[in-house]
């Protein structure tokens, strides 16, 4: 209702603490819905009773940005939300997840996002955020392949090619210093652009195309693993109402992130695989590609962007850890 | 028991005249501030967050094709096109007056403007060549209904961004119930015409046939460019809508000269309080369904179907039934914010495809633009006609009977009616 | 009279809001033929579309014409009618002080927020379309009071 939402210590101790928690995802299979199911189970389970968890699939927004609005303004306490969609509260660099070729397979971005790295972005969010937001755990929206009109043997292939990805920042820069130009296309109308020439191409996550049928058209039945983007997603709750917990609680509450974050990982890892065969199945070619030749080219982006928003420290600990 | 509050506020507001966009505002912050866990904020930034939606800049896009169309005198060049072609037939001037609103409807995105744009003209045209008051206001409301049918339609593109189905996909699969509608309405004005001796034109000559053919052929244009750009993928829905403005724009100025810069202003206010409108309403009912969504709605609704109701059918019913009764006192746009996203899974778990659910929707609350005491197109045409609501609903009635039966043939044999979609899209129905 | 000027001043700023939008959605077009990606457009779109509908919705408030049924009032006459008409005023007038409150409180919220195409534009100035919103429908409800008390007395 109206007015504050903090939830005073002493109450908590008797009555359950609501906890909504929302991702913009409708799939009742979905790793983001799979991975909030888990972290409702643990804080309900090991809480006894202190907390009472409702997972919002896709009901309370199917926006990113809408979904950050409302941790803010406490409409909701625990949250999945990109990179991209962040930086727009301000905090710059947290960019530095989004930039291409940043991470070389799954192990190397568990390990940045797992260790020191993770641990200094989530005290810079915290920070900038005027501690109104805290990142609870790191998910993974899978890694993002190309695909398109014809499989990719070399860079060249891509001259010319219109390639629905983002419109503007520095992967826009890094696709269109490749050849291709950037196309903005709704998610929704993506499957009418492959078929109808609107767009040569796109790229994505194996588990997220697919669903989506784009590997039957033939705009997008060539799929190259580039791999150029090992995705994070920030688990966030709303850090005030984290503050106003007991300790036992925030420690229960840690606990339950902690298996959200293995469970949706377990869950989208399971489904990159299960995705791709599927796509196989269905008539879609897979074929890798050197990627020494993109990372190259990756790198200056990197180091310029790097350097524009002040976290050349950052992305050198990334790169150490390669 | 908020919940019966909720409804009793609803129905007194709504009934003592505050104005429907409001009460269903006012319903929101009522029940947001009075669940636990949001804040009331969230009522302004979801109303905010509502018109935040790409899809949606279409609609002022459309409603300004149809006002330069109007304004641009390029529906009169239709209509003299129409009663060419179909004048000399009895009852030339309804059937015309159907025709006329099936080719609009593949410019225009909305019905309202068909309504007083055609019926302007048509109308008073009809009265004087002798028909009845109430076929002249009935068959204009009626026909214009296929507005929204027939692509492009705001209304499809409002429930493409709901369900994030493919906007092409809804208008390809709106084309022929649209043109099915259209015919019938011209069957039952052909009965009429018998029974009542209407009038007929005498049948214009192949000269000036082929000369109002030449002149109105630019006009003629307009609907194919648009259907066909989008449904070769040649533009999106967007761009269709900007793109039929800036077309309708050019020839009304340079070609038939009837548009002057001085008339742009004008038409800007008209396009503003006409969009402004609708999705003020859309804004508001965002709102509300932030409220619904909070209360997890569409999972008990879910829970509800698939427990009671497990035949297709059954469903189909209750949700045509459900949007004709909406459809009488709501505008099509809020009422589908307001219960798509409720009724969306159910229909998924019955394997109907969200394109079919769109379309059945989308006809059913186009019944509710001519029935009392809401419809709007219905309200235009009696306004035109100086007729009663009353009165005009009467011969109304009898076209919605047409739309009905082509809502039941959709709904329970959409492999017939779509047979054509089917086979371009396959894996979409 | 001071309502009038506003409500002129708010229908211009509405309309040169849409044509803004009209603009950006043009150029945006044109661009995509022409195989160039301009990534402003897609923001200033949205944007001055939101704050066009929000000017716009105020003014047809001023105006009356949002949609509603008149059934009772077109039943009623004189006394009974303009009270309804006040009551109805005072419900929207009530309705839109909420609106300016937490319309406030969300520009505050977002005020620093940045556009994601044009980093140095601030979300603030596009949430502001609410609170000014809000407070011009009250403004307008106000006057439609006055008037309407006016009015009774007039009638007795
Ligand atoms: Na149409
Ligand atoms: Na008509």
């Amino acid at each position: 209702g109206c007015g504050s939402k903090e939830v005073a210590t002493e109450e908590a101790a008797s009555k359950p603490i609501k906890i909504v928690a929302a991702h913009n995802q409708t799939s009742p299979e979905n790793p983001y819905q799979i991975g909030m199911l888990k972290f409702k189970e643990v804080a309900e389970s090991k809480s006894n009773g202190a907390f009472e968890v409702e997972v919002f699939a896709g009901s309370l927004g199917t926006s990113e940005s809408e979904l950050v609005e409302k941790l803010k303004l406490g409409a909701a306490d625990v949250v999945v939300v990109s990179p991209g969609f962040m930086s727009q509260t301000g905090i710059e660099e947290i960019d530095l997840f989004a930039l291409p070729y940043l991470f070389n397979n799954y192990e190397h971005w568990g390990k940045v996002v797992d260790g020191e790295v993770g641990k200094k972005m989530a005290k810079l969010i915290q920070e900038k955020s005027n501690n109104e937001f805290k990142v609870i755990g790191y998910w993974t929206a899978g890694v993002r392949h190309y695909y398109g009109n014809k499989p990719l043997t070399s860079m060249k292939d891509l001259e010319g090619m219109k390639i629905r990805t983002q419109t503007s920042g520095v992967v826009a820069k890094y696709w269109t210093q490749m050849g291709s130009i950037p196309t903005s296309v709704a998610w929704g109308e993506l499957y009418q652009s492959l078929q109808q020439n609107i767009v040569d191409g796109a790229e994505n996550a194996y588990p997220y195309f697919v669903q989506q049928n784009h590997h039957k058209t033939d705009n997008g039945k060539y799929i190259t693993e580039t791999g150029h983007d090992y995705t994070t997603r920030f688990l966030l709750a709303n850090a005030k109402k984290f503050d106003a917990m007991t300790p036992e609680q925030q420690k229960t509450f840690l606990e339950a992130a902690d298996a959200a974050v293995k469970a949706e990982r377990d869950a989208l890892y399971a489904q990159e695989e299960e995705y791709k065969n599927i796509a196989i199945k269905d008539g879609a070619e897979v074929n890798e590609i050197d990627r020494a030749p993109f990372i190259e080219l990756a790198q200056p982006l990197q180091d310029e962007a790097a350097k524009e928003i002040g976290i050349e420290d950052l992305l050198k600990q990334v790169r150490d850890l390669k | 028991m908020l919940g019966f509050i909720l409804i009793g506020i609803f129905i007194l507001f709504m009934s003592i005249g505050v104005p429907i966009a409001f009460v269903i505002a006012i319903i929101a912050l009522l029940g947001i501030s009075a669940a636990p866990y949001i804040p009331t904020v969230t009522v302004v930034t979801k109303m905010f967050n509502g018109l935040n939606s790409f899809v949606l800049l279409a609609v002022p896009l459309f409603i300004l094709a149809a006002n330069l169309m109007n304004r641009g005198q390029i529906s009169q060049k239709l209509i003299n096109f129409s009663i060419a072609i179909v004048g000399h037939v009895r009852g030339g001037l309804a059937h015309a007056n159907i025709l006329v609103s099936m080719i609009f409807a593949g410019v225009s995105g909305a019905s309202q403007a068909d309504t007083a744009g055609v019926g302007k003209v048509l109308i008073p045209n009809m009265i004087e060549s002798g028909y009845d008051k109430e076929t002249a206001v009935g068959v204009t409301a009626a026909s214009s209904t296929i507005g929204v049918i027939i692509p492009p339609s705001i209304p499809m593109i409002i429930y493409a961004g709901l369900t994030n189905a493919s906007i092409s996909s809804l208008f390809i699969a709106g084309i022929v119930p649209g043109v099915l509608i259209g015919l019938g309405m011209m069957l039952v004005v052909y009965i009429l015409a018998i029974k009542k001796g209407y009038p007929k034109y005498e049948r214009a000559s192949l000269k000036k046939l082929f000369k109002l053919f030449c002149e109105s052929f630019p006009a003629l244009l307009t609907p194919i460019i648009i259907i066909g750009g989008i449904i070769t993928g040649f533009y999106t829905a967007t761009e269709a809508a900007a793109f039929a403005s800036l077309y309708t724009f050019l020839i009304s100025m340079f070609f038939y000269k009837t548009l002057k810069l001085k008339d742009i202003p004008d038409i800007l206010v008209e396009t503003l309080t006409l969009s402004c409108l609708s999705l003020f309403a859309l804004a508001a009912a965002s709102a509300l369904g932030e409220l619904l969504g909070y209360y997890q709605i569409a999972t008990i609704a879910e829970q509800f179907f698939t427990t009671y109701i497990t035949q297709k059918w059954l469903f189909m019913s209750i949700v045509i039934v459900f949007f004709l009764l909406i459809g009488t006192f709501m505008d099509a746009i809020p009422a589908m914010i307001l219960f798509i996203p409720v009724i969306l899974p159910t229909a998924l778990k019955l394997g109907i495809s969200p394109i079919l659910l769109g379309i059945v929707t989308i006809i059913t609350l186009a019944i509710g633009l001519v029935t009392p005491p809401y419809g709007l197109c219905l309200l235009i045409a009696a306004q035109i006609g100086e007729l009663s609501i009353e009165k005009s609903f009467k011969t109304t009635a009898l076209f919605i009977l047409v739309i009905l039966v082509v809502l039941i043939f959709v709904a329970f044999f959409p492999n017939i009616a779509f047979f054509i979609p089917q086979k371009m899209q396959p894996n979409l129905f | 009279m001071i309502i009038k000027t506003i409500e002129k001043i708010q229908l211009r700023m509405g309309v040169v809001a849409l044509s803004i939008f009209f603009l950006a959605i043009l150029i945006q077009v044109f661009s995509r033929y022409a195989g160039i990606s301009v990534i402003w457009t897609e923001e200033i779109a949205n944007y001055s579309f939101i704050w066009a509908i929000f000017m716009g919705a105020a003014v047809m408030v001023n105006r009356k014409s949002h949609f509603r049924f008149n059934l009772l009032s077109q039943k009623i006459k004189g006394k009974k009618k303009i009270f309804l008409d006040i009551t109805v005023d005072s419900i929207l007038l009530i309705f839109n002080v909420f609106v300016s409150y937490y319309g406030i409180i969300a520009t505050k919220s977002f005020w620093n927020y940045r556009w994601v195409a044009i980093q140095n534009f601030k979300m603030g100035y596009v949430w502001l379309c609410i609170p000014i919103m809000g407070i011009t429908m009250a403004i307008y409800m106000m006057g439609h009071i006055i008037e309407g008390v006016k009015e009774m007395k007039g009638v007795e």
